[in-house]
């Protein structure tokens, strides 16, 4: 009886362990990736290694979705912003923090203001357009847009701006990718539009006043998204550490599209009479 | 005028010097950038060039967007004569200050290097500058030769006094009812369903139907891309916390889709099956508004004997019979939708404490049974009761400027008058010419040529049956936006005795095959008026000087008129002997309009629209006087005078809203084609596409837009930021079809229907995602005509072409 038993345990320790590597066999597979052969990843064909015409069979597999483990390639390989050199990798010049609100930047140079809205102009129409998207984009999710400009950053290689304007959705309504990956370009139309450049200093009172903005504040809600320290040095603020700027800085009513009247009026001056 | 418009100052050559600088400057840093070296010399600016500019001597105006049918209002900047700028404008109530792309680059469509600026005659095989007196000469030759075999071919980017003077000289000048705008192409179904629905043309709701709807369904539409400021207006109050369920009903996965709850991926003409799926729902759970229906509705099907747009009655239990086969299941098999998702809209129509918005454009409208799907959609907000409540409301969207307002108010179609009269009513005739003191009998009753038909006409050689020898083309580009253009427009290259005269601002698909060339101003270089999708009449004035000797297209035709009258051609006198466009100066002098140099010593717009005015009271679509306009952000008619301000209609046949509804009513469809105040619920059985695959052309074709151009590209394709988003067509594959035929993205197709052939490169998974079975290209693109492929085929009342379903194949281009 008891050696029936012993046979008994041992074919179903047997059986556990066959059915065991089964299912884990069945599972795993299931999740295993195709075989690499097979896939012709349609990223690498066409932005790094353009393969041979006559290498590939038209038949294979084409086409295939991205798999979890290739996403970072591919992503990688989509964005423009690739470090070309040692150099470039390098961090930027450190813009030195101030520890308390008396200790201000240096003051900003017209070379370094120039610098930073030519750099600006170079994605807008004109000033006050909204920017073109200089890197390929995810046709169809807000999501990925918000991932970096929802804060806005800077890093060795790049320059995130962040969101001037309130959360919209529908990020490609008016902001549109420059580089298609997958459309060729084609001959394009010459355009005589010169557009409104930007301001290079709002008017001041007297020397040493604080400027007026120049230039509307629709959509342009969060002053740091172009003075900010995501931004091109020439347009920072030199005094980053306060925080209420429309408390110095004020708006031009004529650039607001105001409802009321911009010019102002004024009661009737006192009618004098007989002083000669 | 406003200051403005007086601001017609030469370009300060400093002020452009700085900006060309910054400019050159913005190069030479990218080139630096590039290549890789950042701190490389910075760019120091002159120092005369140092000056505290704000831009405060930027002169701001407003201006209605030249694009789509939204409406939108910019604020146009201009600055030493050129437009610089352009902004949101934030009083308008349509936009409230944002834009889509298209919008902020508007500015830029006047400056694109090649505008057409000499009028051109076309001799031998090259075209020679002639003067516009010469211009003109040759057009009234060929009208004078044969005044009956004249077409005039316009648009809804037509300004409403342009569309007004081409009907006035066409049907009171020539007495021919040949004209008829791209707009057949676009929403004539729209409007065969409001007739048939409600008696009356255009949307009974507005755009605030859009800040209240708890539901928004979408049927075959993609507004993410062609009306992104009506849909971020829906998606923004998700932002704010507010609920909104989504639905999108469509052919193609979409950026649409992306933001919707639900998705209906339908197969072509499965929205027939839908509304009808919805309607039996309604009806089977007894969900449908009883008391609704009974006070203000009638029951219509086809008849078939004698199809017309009245159809016959039938009464509400020959309806629900009629329904009885559109189960779930039913639908679920021919349209391909989840049998679910047809319970689910039952539902949601079934649930009287909802706000429920439909919105549709060219997927119900470009449809060889497009008039019966605008009823259905119309049907089951009447029978649900979903009408007439902000927020419950079936509204089409469309898709030029002024569609609505130069072509449905002012009828420049074939069978139309202004203010919805018809030529075929004897009434209207002597109204219209009672307003136009013509003498009695001048209009033609009989309806002149639809599109289709005339460009069929146009065609065909003059011995063979083609009766329209000249057509005179002004604001659209129907060689390149007419379906199976081998059909309709190309056979002109081979007739000599045909002639097309063509008013356009840039070289298009149609100039190529034009005789005369005339260079037209365009939007902000020209005084004009706009009607948009919601019923809102728009004003704005001339800003800039157009290029070259380029002139409006509204002087064009008035100059012709005259020079036809001074040839003593009867049609272009009043009954008293005057010419028709008898424009006068404050003191009473005829003023001569028709001399370019007088053109704007008046405001012929303000003329032409107060005199149109008087045709707007007939359908209850009163207009404000010119005044009003120029002082508002565009207004929405019905528009009446009440204690001494004009006040304009949100909802039309709602109690309170509209001034026509009777006290006590409710709501009041006073325009009934039953004249008993009731609209029609109409039952259309589903149908078949005019064209389906078959194993020879296995793939349904459907052609649309993007968001990045507007219709042809004529415009868009001149901006470099909207041309380097979206630099040329492409076809749009589902990854299945391409494996199968072996193509990867990027790799050149072609694609073959039984009326032409293309060649473009393959998108796979690209900007949309159309099923398995279907190819998407969009038709802005002049080197890649998908309208060689598109059928002509239309639907019986509205004459309107389906562009969205044509069978193809496809095959990978060889020498790949």
């Amino acid at each position: 009886m008891r050696r029936v038993w012993e046979n008994y345990r041992v074919g179903l320790l047997a059986a556990v362990m066959v059915i065991s590597a089964t299912v884990v066999g069945y599972f795993t597979g299931l999740q295993a990736p195709m075989s690499r052969g097979q896939l012709y990843d349609s990223y690498s064909n066409h932005s790094v290694e353009p393969p041979e015409a006559d290498s590939l069979d038209a038949t294979a597999a084409i086409v295939p979705a991205t798999s979890y483990r290739e996403l970072a390639d591919v992503l990688r390989a989509r964005s423009s912003v690739k470090p070309r050199t040692l150099e470039e990798l390098l961090p930027p010049p450190r813009i030195p923090q101030p520890d308390s609100p008396q200790t201000d930047l240096p003051p900003i140079t017209m070379s370094d203001k120039t610098f930073a809205l030519s750099m600006r102009a170079i994605n807008r129409a004109f000033n006050g357009a909204p920017p073109t998207i200089p890197h390929p984009i995810d046709q169809l999710s807000d999501q990925t847009c918000l991932a970096c400009h929802g804060t806005g950053f800077q890093m060795s290689s790049l320059r995130v701006s962040k969101m001037s304007h309130q959360m919209l959705q529908n990020c490609t309504q008016c902001h549109v990718e420059q580089q298609p990956r997958h459309l060729p370009a084609t001959e394009f139309r010459a355009s005589t539009f010169v557009g409104l450049p930007a301001p290079l200093e709002g008017p001041r009172a007297y020397p040493g006043a604080p400027p007026q903005i120049p230039h509307t504040t629709w959509m342009r809600i969060d002053c740091t998204s172009c003075h900010g320290p995501s931004s091109w040095r020439g347009l920072q603020t030199t005094h980053p550490c306060r925080e209420n700027c429309l408390q110095c800085h004020t708006p031009a009513a004529a650039m607001e599209q105001v409802k009321i009247d911009p010019q102002p009026r004024f009661l009737e001056p006192p009618n004098i009479v007989g002083d000669q | 005028m406003t200051t403005a418009c007086s601001d017609r100052r030469i370009p300060d050559n400093s002020t452009l010097a700085r900006r060309q600088f910054i400019k050159a400057s913005a190069m030479a840093m990218a080139t630096t950038m590039a290549a890789g070296k950042a701190t490389g010399a910075l760019p120091i600016l002159p120092a005369a060039t140092v000056v505290s500019e704000t831009s405060l001597d930027v002169v701001w105006n407003k201006a209605p967007c030249r694009f789509c049918g939204t409406g939108c209002h910019v604020q146009v900047g201009v600055q030493n004569g050129r437009v610089v700028a352009i902004a949101g404008d934030r009083d308008a109530e349509v936009n409230k200050g944002l834009l889509c792309v298209k919008g902020y680059h508007v500015g830029g469509i006047l400056y694109g290097q090649d505008r057409l600026t000499h009028p051109l005659l076309k001799v031998g095989d090259h075209y020679r500058k002639i003067t516009w007196d010469e211009a003109i000469d040759v057009i009234a030759d060929r009208i004078m030769a044969a005044p009956s075999r004249f077409a005039f071919y316009g648009s809804g980017q037509w300004t409403i006094p342009e569309g007004y003077a081409a009907q006035k000289f066409m049907k009171g000048g020539l007495g021919n009812n040949h004209i008829d705008p791209n707009a057949r192409l676009c929403m004539a179904s729209a409007v065969t369903g409001f007739l048939a629905t409600y008696g009356v043309d255009e949307p009974a709701g507005c755009y605030d139907d859009l800040d209240h709807c708890d539901v928004l369904i979408m049927w075959g539409n993609n507004p993410a891309e062609m009306h992104p400021v009506l849909f971020s207006r829906v998606t923004d109050r998700r932002l704010r916390g507010e609920q909104v369920l989504m639905i999108d009903i469509g052919t193609r996965r979409t950026r649409t889709t992306e933001k919707c709850q639900h998705y209906l991926e339908m197969k072509g003409h499965g929205d027939l099956a839908i509304a009808n799926g919805i309607a039996h729902q309604l009806i089977k759970n007894k969900t449908y508004n009883r008391q609704f229906v009974e006070k203000y509705c009638n029951f219509k099907a086809p008849d078939d004997a004698n199809p017309n747009l009245h159809g016959r009655t039938i009464t509400f239990e020959e309806y629900q019979k009629l329904l009885e086969p559109y189960t779930p299941e039913y639908v679920q098999q021919v349209a391909g939708v989840h049998a679910e998702q047809i319970v689910m809209l039952g539902e949601l129509f079934g649930n009287p404490n909802l706000r429920i918005t439909s919105l549709w454009c060219m997927g119900m409208n470009q449809h060889t049974r497009g008039t019966a799907i605008n009823n259905l959609v119309h049907g089951i907000h009447l029978l649900s009761g979903h009408f007439g409540r902000p927020g419950d409301a079936p509204t089409s969207l469309t898709g030029q400027p002024s569609a609505c307002g130069t072509v449905r108010e002012v009828g420049t179609l074939a069978h139309g008058l202004p203010g919805g009269l018809v030529v075929s009513n004897p009434q209207h005739r002597a109204e219209a010419e009672r307003i136009w003191n013509l003498p009695a009998g001048r209009i033609n009753p009989n309806p002149g040529y639809h599109t289709v038909l005339m460009w069929e006409k146009f065609c065909t050689p003059s011995d063979q049956g083609g009766d329209i020898d000249t057509i005179w083309v002004q604001v659209t580009n129907p060689g390149q936006s007419l379906p199976n253009l081998n059909k309709l427009f190309r056979p002109k290259a081979d007739l000599k005795e045909k002639f097309l005269i063509v008013s356009e601002v840039y070289p298009t698909a149609t100039t190529q095959l034009a005789d005369l060339i005339l260079p037209s101003a365009m939007w902000v270089e020209k005084n004009g008026m706009f009607g948009n999708s919601e019923r809102r009449t728009q004003q704005w004035f001339k800003m800039v000087e157009p290029a070259g000797e380029a002139r409006d297209d509204c002087w064009q035709t008035i100059a012709v008129a005259r020079r036809l009258f001074d040839r003593g051609l009867d049609g272009m006198k009043d009954r008293d002997g005057r010419f028709i466009f008898d424009v006068r100066d404050q003191d009473g002098n005829v003023v001569a309009v028709w001399d370019w140099e007088h053109y704007y010593n008046v405001n012929v717009d303000e003329f032409l629209f107060n005199e149109y005015r008087a045709f707007s009271r007939f359908k209850h679509k009163d207009l404000a006087p010119y005044a009003e306009y120029v002082k508002a952000r565009g207004l929405r008619w019905p528009v009446l005078e009440v204690d001494g301000h004009w006040r304009e209609t949100k909802f039309r046949f709602v109690e309170g809203a509209d001034p026509y509804v009777a006290t006590g009513k409710g709501i009041q469809f006073y325009h009934s084609s039953t004249n008993d105040d009731r609209a029609q619920i109409w039952f259309h059985p589903w149908e078949p596409p005019a064209e389906t695959p078959c194993d020879e052309f296995p793939l349904y074709l459907t052609t649309g837009r993007v968001l990045e151009h507007w219709h042809t590209g004529t415009m868009t394709r001149r901006i470099p930021q909207l041309s380097r988003a979206m630099p040329g067509a492409y076809l749009e594959i589902h990854p299945e079809d391409a494996r199968q035929a072996g193509i990867s993205s990027g790799d050149m197709v072609d694609v073959e229907s039984r009326r032409g052939t293309i060649r473009l490169p393959a998108w796979i998974s690209g900007r949309g995602y159309p099923p398995q079975g279907t190819v998407f290209v969009p038709f802005f693109d002049e080197m890649h005509l998908i309208n060689d492929l598109t059928l002509d085929a239309h639907d019986p009342f509205s004459k309107e072409p389906d562009y969205k379903k044509s069978a193809v194949r496809i095959k990978k281009a060889s020498g790949q």
